[in-house]
């Protein structure tokens, strides 16, 4: 039934995307013009996936760190795709794909740091180091990049902030493609663990004793949510509030057992930003809006709605 | 008798010294006086002989009116004249370094009217430094700045002449208005893509050039709009502002594709130096951009 539900708003919101714009055409067009196939279906599908992607990022994340404020983006990921688009502009690296790739590449060394600062205590991944390590490893990229911003003189810095604040005009079916074939396999093993991360719920000694291999739960459910988080960084800048709100959604509407909050977070999560992206094109037409700006204000009065009704109830 | 008058001279002598003395601290209201866009009155003893400025068209603007042998400092933007490359740097100015600036030891600062621009002028005045404040986004707004200039640094008859250019560069139509006049948009980033408003100089730059900025109705300098809108509003032209010659790099990509100027590519290149700042060599600039929109097929 939920997945009815799911995927009925999924077709509406993508509908919704292929129909409207600031561009008025006529029905009998749609199906033949430039500005549908070249230009609002692959927006509405990358915002699709990258919003199903942050949700599933954000459902494992809060799952492993057993903390409802841990976002895909809290762990230093933000700061590291931050550093990386900055200095790809600093250091003037050509071509198209220089930015994603740099931010890619700054998200998965904080990554790589971040994970490194948790194992500090031994063989064991310590979700509490990991929320602090993230913590300062994302004001030690803020750090640097700021330093590169006042040191460096290239206008175009300004714009690499504006690239950060994230957002869908650069969708093509590149990046579609980019994310199809890079998704389904961190998508695939969190799905997988979704078992492992109910019994994580209950502590990390009784997953053990139930038979969940904790350690190595850890991180893999650590690298594929993050592996996911800065591959929507590459294509889409940083864009929150997806990743922390679509998990509590799900969870209140849908129950804690990760075997129907992962796939339903990843459904809410796209139909949320699609329709995020659909209205920060159109509703301030012609200009645009910065789409975690929607998410935000779409996103709070649903939750806040959610937690009142749950909270009462 | 006697003595008394020569006493009471004495001190009619005396009082006439005071009185002058007086009036010669009063002096400096005399000097070069301009309320500034701070709606601050700025007065100075004497015409400016130590200046810094902090915007590249306020130095342009100082040496169009000979007072360029005045400038002490500039910013790291400042690239004309050439002669300004002569003048030491303070750096780049957002926001400025301040006691970079005081180590110039100028009598007068100008500074573009900015939140932090205004802080920084009242920490200059603290250290005794006047500071000028100035507004300068339209192409309206230089020749009331180049006739402030002029008086603050005593070439009134250069600036007043420039400031007369100014005023009948932007208060005359195209001068040769055409049918169909050409239209244009000027996108200065493509992801996100942000094209220029009414509230930018460059806007009345493409009217007077003979063009229209199919982004007229946005009322702001500049806005973020999605690539749909600007292949619905179907510029016959794509205006960047860049100093290499090479079309922009994301002409080749196939969203970009959809817009059909950047299709067929039709780009106007424009030299940021001339085209990224309103300054005395705007009628320049509408000269070079009519003589683009005519050569450009």
């Amino acid at each position: 039934m939920k997945y009815l539900v799911l995927a009925g708003a999924a077709l509406a919101t993508l509908a919704a995307a292929l129909l409207v714009g600031p561009a008025n055409l006529p029905l009998a067009d749609l199906a033949s013009s430039p500005i549908v196939w070249q230009l609002r279906l692959p927006r509405a599908v990358l915002a699709f996936l990258v919003g199903g992607a942050l949700g599933v990022a954000g459902t494992s994340l809060q799952a492993l760190v057993r903390n409802p404020l841990a976002d895909p983006f809290l762990l230093g990921l933000s700061g590291g795709a931050g550093l990386g688009a900055v200095a790809a502009i600093a250091l003037h690296l050509p071509g198209p794909w220089a930015l994603p790739l740099a931010a890619f590449v700054g998200a998965v060394g904080a990554m790589a740091l971040v994970y490194r600062l948790g194992l500090v205590g031994g063989g064991e991944l310590d979700p509490r180091i990991l929320l602090l390590g993230g913590v300062a490893v994302g004001a030690l990229a803020g750090a640097i990049t700021t330093a590169i911003v006042s040191l460096a003189e290239a206008t175009e810095l300004r714009n690499a902030f504006l690239w950060l604040w994230g957002g869908f005009s650069g969708a093509s079916w590149t990046t579609v493609l980019v994310m199809l074939a890079y998704a389904p396999l961190p998508l695939g093993v969190l799905i997988a663990a979704a078992r492992p991360l109910d019994l994580l719920a209950l502590g990390e000694e009784p997953a053990q004793y139930l038979g969940a291999d904790v350690r190595r739960l850890k991180r893999v459910v650590y690298l594929a949510a993050s592996l996911l988080t800065a591959a929507a960084v590459a294509v889409a800048g940083v864009i929150g509030f997806v990743g922390l709100v679509v998990p509590h959604v799900c969870r209140l509407l849908w129950g804690r057992l990760h075997r129907t909050l992962l796939p339903t977070a990843f459904l809410t999560g796209g139909v949320l930003l699609a329709a995020a992206d659909t209205l920060a094109r159109t509703v301030v037409a012609p200009r645009e809006l910065p789409v975690g700006i929607v998410t935000a204000l779409l996103g709070v009065p649903v939750f806040a709605f959610l937690l009142r009704r749950w909270t009462v109830g | 008798m006697r003595r008394w008058t020569v006493r009471t001279h004495l001190a009619g002598l005396v009082a006439l010294a005071a009185a002058t003395c007086a009036r010669g601290e009063r002096a400096p209201a005399a000097g070069p006086a301009v309320i500034d866009d701070a709606h601050r009155r700025v007065t100075l003893a004497v015409p400016a002989r130590r200046i810094v400025s902090l915007l590249p068209s306020f130095t342009e603007m100082l040496f169009a009116i000979g007072a360029g042998d005045r400038l002490v400092g500039r910013t790291a933007w400042c690239d004309y004249p050439p002669a300004a490359l002569a003048v030491p740097s303070v750096g780049d100015g957002i926001p400025p370094n301040v006691e970079a600036v005081a180590a110039r030891r100028p009598d007068l600062v100008v500074l573009y009217r900015s939140g932090p621009n205004v802080t920084a002028a009242e920490q200059l005045e603290r250290l005794g430094v006047r500071t000028v404040l100035f507004d300068l986004n339209r192409l309206e707004e230089l020749g009331s700045v180049a006739r402030r200039l002029g008086v603050l640094t005593g070439h009134r008859a250069a600036a007043d002449s420039l400031a007369r250019a100014m005023d009948s560069l932007v208060s005359q139509g195209p001068e040769s208005p055409t049918p169909n006049p050409k239209s244009l948009a000027f996108i200065v980033w493509d992801n996100p893509p942000i094209v220029i408003g009414a509230g930018s100089f460059l806007d009345r730059l493409a009217g007077l050039a003979g063009a229209h900025n199919v982004f007229h109705d946005i009322a702001t300098p500049s806005a973020q709009v999605s690539i749909e809108t600007i292949a619905a509003r179907n510029p016959d032209f794509i205006a960047v502002l860049s100093d290499t010659a090479a079309p922009p790099r994301y002409a080749g990509r196939p969203e970009w594709r959809v817009v059909p100027a950047v299709r067929k590519g039709r780009f106007l290149v424009l030299p940021g130096g001339l085209f990224g700042r309103p300054g005395p060599r705007a009628a320049e600039a509408v000269r070079e951009l009519r003589r683009r929109l005519e050569t450009t097929p």
